[in-house]
């Protein structure tokens, strides 16, 4: 069974219409990168996923809860799809620690000494089990956005939404959080990723969406869909990031 | 009979001191827990709630203070209940003080970026949740300051509750001054009194504030 059922949602700003009509799923294990030129629609779409943007048409699956229906336990669904920002947000008053073990401790009533565990446990996998003590404010950007990751990590989830988690990071520290992610994709993580970072979709994705005006202009295997492409607004746009 | 301004006159005036900070004090603690109630409702996200606290504020930022004491003293008695000075000062200026402290307060809420409340909703946290572990705890060392600022203002303006009765500083000095006829010293030490509580108030809130500017 799909992870996750997009059924030809519209979502609208007002009088602004900015996805329209947009079908596809997600299978387990699947690395999807989402590409497209700004203000396509890539990080609603995302938002609409784990229910923060509600939708005007059409429906969204998580395996088998309805996301937009107002019956549904939006709290139970975001334990099992995670999202990391572009502007990490993590919380300033918190150390690191806290801002790991706060929600498994608050939403999953976990235990104070099981949840440390955890978060050491989802620190050493972003790297960064020596600043558990740290405030956010003592982390550089790279940091501070593995912790956002670690973080998103601790609440098990199924599935994570990534929304160009590198696009506020200096070119120098890019790198260590695509090293995190890479890592995650091999432990077969399903995710979902709006990303500028050609070369690591395709390394690392199995599929690729591109996004156009609010619809799915062209979707496909990766090699397929970054070799080949069928449409002259992605040869255009792909011509527009490679240099 | 007109007498001399004395050392006695000056020690019931400092004495009298005791019910403007007793006022004070009341008005604080039951304008802040009201207060905090309706900037809360003020925030939450249901437009009809939202509305009744904006009403709330409006109407008893849009009318003198000094109307709302007159209401709560001769208001009640129009309907035939006798109320003590002191209780319709308490009362009017807790109410006075709730309109100003939940709309200072809603100011330091929303002050927290919303992405704040986004990332704590995606990790499955509740409204309350999210105001009691990430919102309110932010807001509250930006809050600091206004509030120790609003709270001279109420300083100031509990000598209003002279006018129904209320024997505070500005009242005993009315008392003082019609005995002695001596306003301008009377009234220049009761001034002096207020600044002696008012000033200290405000470097409390000026150091705070630069604390936080300092602070994480
Ligand atoms: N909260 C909002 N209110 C009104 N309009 C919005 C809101 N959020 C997004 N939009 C509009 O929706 C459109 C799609 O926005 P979205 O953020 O999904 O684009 P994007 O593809 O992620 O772009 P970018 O690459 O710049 O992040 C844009 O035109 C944007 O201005
Ligand atoms: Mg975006």
């Amino acid at each position: 069974m799909s992870l996750v059922r997009i059924e030809n949602i519209t979502k609208r700003f007002g009088p602004l219409t900015v996805l329209d009509g947009v079908s596809t799923t997600v299978e387990p294990g699947e690395i999807i990168a989402v590409i497209g030129r700004s203000g396509s629609g890539k990080s609603t779409l995302l938002r609409c996923i784990n229910g923060l943007e509600p939708i005007q048409g059409g429906r969204i699956w998580f395996e088998d809860q309805l996301v937009n229906d107002p019956a549904t336990d939006l709290r139970r669904l975001r334990q099992q799809v995670g999202i990391v920002f572009q502007s990490y947000n993590l919380f300033p008053h918190l150390s690191v620690e806290r801002n790991i073990t706060l929600a498994p401790t608050v939403v999953k009533k976990m235990a104070a000494g099981d949840a440390r565990g955890l978060a050491l446990d989802v620190l050493k996998r972003v790297g960064l089990e020596d600043k558990i003590a740290a405030y956010p404010d003592q982390l550089s950007g790279g940091q501070q956005q593995r912790v956002a990751i670690a973080r998103s990590l601790a609440m098990q989830p199924k599935m994570m939404l990534f929304d160009e988690i590198t696009s506020a990071l200096d070119p120098e520290l890019i790198g260590e959080v695509l090293r995190v992610l890479e890592a995650m994709a091999k432990s077969g993580m399903t995710m979902m990723l709006v990303t500028h970072e050609m070369g690591f979709a395709r390394n690392v994705a199995s599929r690729i969406i591109f996004m156009h005006q609010g619809k799915i202009w062209e979707e496909g295997p990766t090699a397929k869909v970054l070799g080949s492409p069928a449409t002259p607004e992605l040869v255009s746009f792909l011509g527009s990031v490679l240099h | 009979m007109i007498r001399d301004l004395t050392w006695l006159d000056f020690a019931y005036l400092v004495y009298a001191m005791r019910w403007t900070i007793a006022l004070t004090a009341l008005a604080l603690v039951g304008g802040g827990l009201l207060g905090f109630v309706v900037a809360m409702l003020r925030v939450v996200p249901l437009a009809p709630v939202r509305w009744l606290a904006v009403g709330y504020i409006q109407a008893l930022q849009g009318t003198p203070l000094l109307a709302q004491l007159f209401v709560f003293y001769f208001g009640f008695a129009i309907f035939g209940y006798r109320v003590q000075p002191w209780v319709a000062a308490t009362a009017a200026f807790s109410i006075y003080a709730s309109a100003f402290l939940a709309e200072i307060w809603r100011g330091c809420v929303q002050a927290i970026p919303r992405t704040q409340w986004e990332a704590s909703a995606a990790l499955g946290l509740s409204f309350g949740e999210q105001l009691r572990h990430i919102i309110l705890p932010q807001a509250v060392r930006i809050a600091i300051p206004p509030t120790v600022g609003f709270l001279v203002q109420l300083v100031k303006n509990t000598s209003l509750a002279a006018v129904i009765g209320f024997i505070e500083l500005t009242r005993e000095a009315q008392i003082t001054t019609a005995a002695t006829f001596k306003p301008f010293a009377v009234y220049g030490i009761a001034a002096g009194l207020y600044f002696c509580i008012c000033f200290p108030l405000s470097e409390l809130s000026q150091r705070l504030e630069r604390r936080l500017r300092v602070a994480r």
